[in-house]
């Protein structure tokens, strides 16, 4: 017995398959993230990345192929199994419920409630105090400022929304995050704004990212290493100190052919 | 290295204008009610040469009127939150009477255990509309108009077309009674609101009928059981009719399997009018109340000032709709500020 819990993945994803129907949606995918490493996860419209990152959350369930979390394969029915197994997935156009304020969003579907025991949970009745109190601690912490925890989101920017919804992430993500086109929608300062926080994030707290972009500076500027997929296929590891953006982008638009390294 | 998001406003000031703004656009619709009661007071004595209206008497007719559509629209204004709709209360209203009166009657179950019966036969309808809606996927208003025309038909299939009368006497005298001078449905309506005003406000269960309707997908993808949830909001909408039926069924004596035609649209009317958004995520029950309240002021003028009643529907028609715009000025107002 060899002992490998150091050099274990946090993620490995091995020939992930996924087909809808007749369309061959992913077909073959495999590639490792390492504890505390920023994997980008890039390629064209339709190369089959969603469909990655929902299997992963737990959304799809995948045709054929597996991944595992730590060395333990995961079989996730539901995206509450994800969370469950502490992988966090911010969406770009499902971050955050308009008609609620920040500290419920924060806490939706991980409520406090008064009173633990049984009548605690039959009644479900909610501690705000306490979620408004652990929201604000914990977006202070992120240096997320917003002007309370009881805003609605509606009046909130598209860049606050967001470092919302990472500041929700981070709070409960223990393993994973993984943001999906995280600054399609932002401007040039907020998505400044955002890499820092993720930089930073990474930095200090080791957290393990795998960020999926169709913005190829932000994904050089972040990443350790690039997952390349073309038309569903895995086209090319690389890593970030290895290569060149216009490797990266030779590689999307398939002008470069299929290289695989781990 | 620190990255910071602020808004533009200093927070105390923001703060203010914020609660101010929320508080505009959730009670507003109560001064609408108030300006109502002004009018109708100070017209009333001048059209009919006497205070017909405000009198304690008749504001206890317009709540015991308002109160059997009060009860429905608590449990509309969930379902319409959830960005769901069911148009089949009021069959729901009809089945729920027919068969309390028949069990009563034919089973020797009580008062009480009618009551029971039209809860019960309510709640099953609700589960019925939900598992339709979650399991097999059907939007809420197609399955709704579906089974608005089940429960009926069932209704009419087991009475025969008949009225039931003879099922005791105890059931009126407790159902359509009074305590202390206020009527037992007033009374009910009154729990009943308060009781779901807070499950709507400070249960997890009224936050996943906010979050739902705002957006079921995110709730989901945040591990919501959401299907469980709409299954429950569906029951629990059908509770509250089948709880209705049986103070219509009490004031009545008797049950009817053509009762309850047109409450979906007043229910409907009633939770709108108070602010509920008919595209989801969004609804008080203060706001329903009121608007049942506005409905009943409406009919109740009407009938004060001898409107013919072909002209009554015209009305009540058009004062929901005023009341639906000015709603909807007032909350684009209160979005800007």
């Amino acid at each position: 017995m060899l002992k490998m819990t150091t050099d274990l993945p946090l993620l490995s994803v091995r020939n992930i398959t996924k087909a809808f129907g007749a369309v061959q949606a992913l077909q073959g995918i495999s590639f490792d993230i390492a504890p505390g490493e920023v994997v980008a996860l890039v390629g064209d419209n339709g190369a089959g990345k969603s469909t990655l990152v929902k299997i992963i959350s737990g959304l799809y369930k995948a045709s054929s192929g597996e991944f595992a979390l730590r060395g333990q394969t995961c079989h996730f029915e539901t995206p509450a199994d994800a969370l469950k197994a502490g992988i966090e997935t911010v969406y770009q156009d499902l971050a955050l419920i308009d008609q609620l304020d920040v500290a419920d969003n924060v806490y939706l579907g991980r409520e406090v409630l008064r009173g633990s025991g049984f009548l605690g949970r039959l009644f479900g009745v909610l501690n705000r105090a306490t979620m408004r109190r652990e929201t604000a601690a914990a977006l202070s912490q992120l240096h997320i400022k917003i002007p309370a925890p009881t805003m609605p989101v509606r009046m909130m920017s598209g860049g606050q929304r967001l470092a919302v919804a990472i500041g929700r992430a981070v709070t409960w993500g223990r393993e994973l995050l993984i943001l999906d086109e995280p600054t399609a929608a932002l401007g040039v300062e907020e998505t400044e704004q955002v890499l820092r926080m993720i930089e930073e994030l990474r930095q200090k707290q080791r957290m393990t990212f795998m960020i999926i972009s169709h913005n190829m500076q932000d994904v050089y500027r972040v990443a350790d290493k690039i997952v390349i997929l073309r038309q569903g296929r895995h086209v090319a590891t690389l890593r970030k100190t290895e290569t060149t953006l216009e490797e990266i982008v030779a590689y999307i638009t398939g002008a470069k052919q299929k290289r695989v390294e781990r | 290295m620190e990255s910071k998001i602020e808004a533009a406003l200093p927070s105390a000031a923001y703060e203010q204008r914020l609660r101010w703004a929320r508080f505009v656009a959730r009670y507003g619709i109560v001064f609408v009610l108030l300006l109502i009661v002004v009018i109708l007071s100070i017209l009333t004595p001048i059209i009919r040469g006497e205070q017909l209206f405000l009198t304690p008497r008749n504001l206890l007719q317009v709540g015991l009127q308002a109160s059997i559509n009060a009860i429905i629209a608590v449990g509309m204004t969930f379902v319409i939150t959830s960005g769901g709709i069911d148009l089949s209360v009021g069959s729901m209203v009809a089945l729920a009477g027919v068969l309390a009166a028949m069990a009563m009657k034919e089973l020797q179950i009580g008062a009480f255990g009618g009551f029971v019966v039209a809860v019960g036969v309510g709640a099953l309808c609700g589960l019925f509309n939900g598992f339709l809606i979650t399991r097999i996927g059907l939007s809420p208003f197609i399955a709704t108009l579906g089974t608005m025309g089940v429960f009926r038909g069932i209704g009419l299939v087991v009475s025969q077309g008949q009225s039931i009368y003879g099922f005791g006497r105890e059931f009126s005298q407790i159902f359509a009674g009074a305590v202390i001078g206020i009527p037992v449905p007033v009374i009910v309506a009154a729990i009943v609101a308060l009781l779901f005003w807070f499950v709507l406000n400070h249960t997890r269960f009224g936050k996943y009928t906010i979050a739902i309707g705002g957006s079921e997908e995110i709730t989901r993808l945040a591990g919501v059981p959401v299907k469980n949830y709409k299954m429950g909001i569906y029951a629990l909408c059908g509770v509250l009719t089948g709880a209705a039926a049986a103070l219509l069924l009490a004031r009545l004596s008797s049950g009817d399997p053509t009762f309850g035609r047109f409450f979906e649209l007043d229910a409907i009317a009633a939770a709108v009018m108070g602010g509920t958004s008919l595209s989801g995520g969004e609804g008080t029950i203060t706001g329903t109340i009121v608007g049942a309240l506005i409905i009943s002021l409406v009919q109740n003028a009407m009938n004060l000032f001898n409107v013919p009643s072909y002209w009554q529907d015209i009305i009540v028609g058009s004062v929901i709709v005023a009341a639906v715009i000015l709603d909807q000025l007032r909350k684009r107002q209160s979005r800007v500020a």
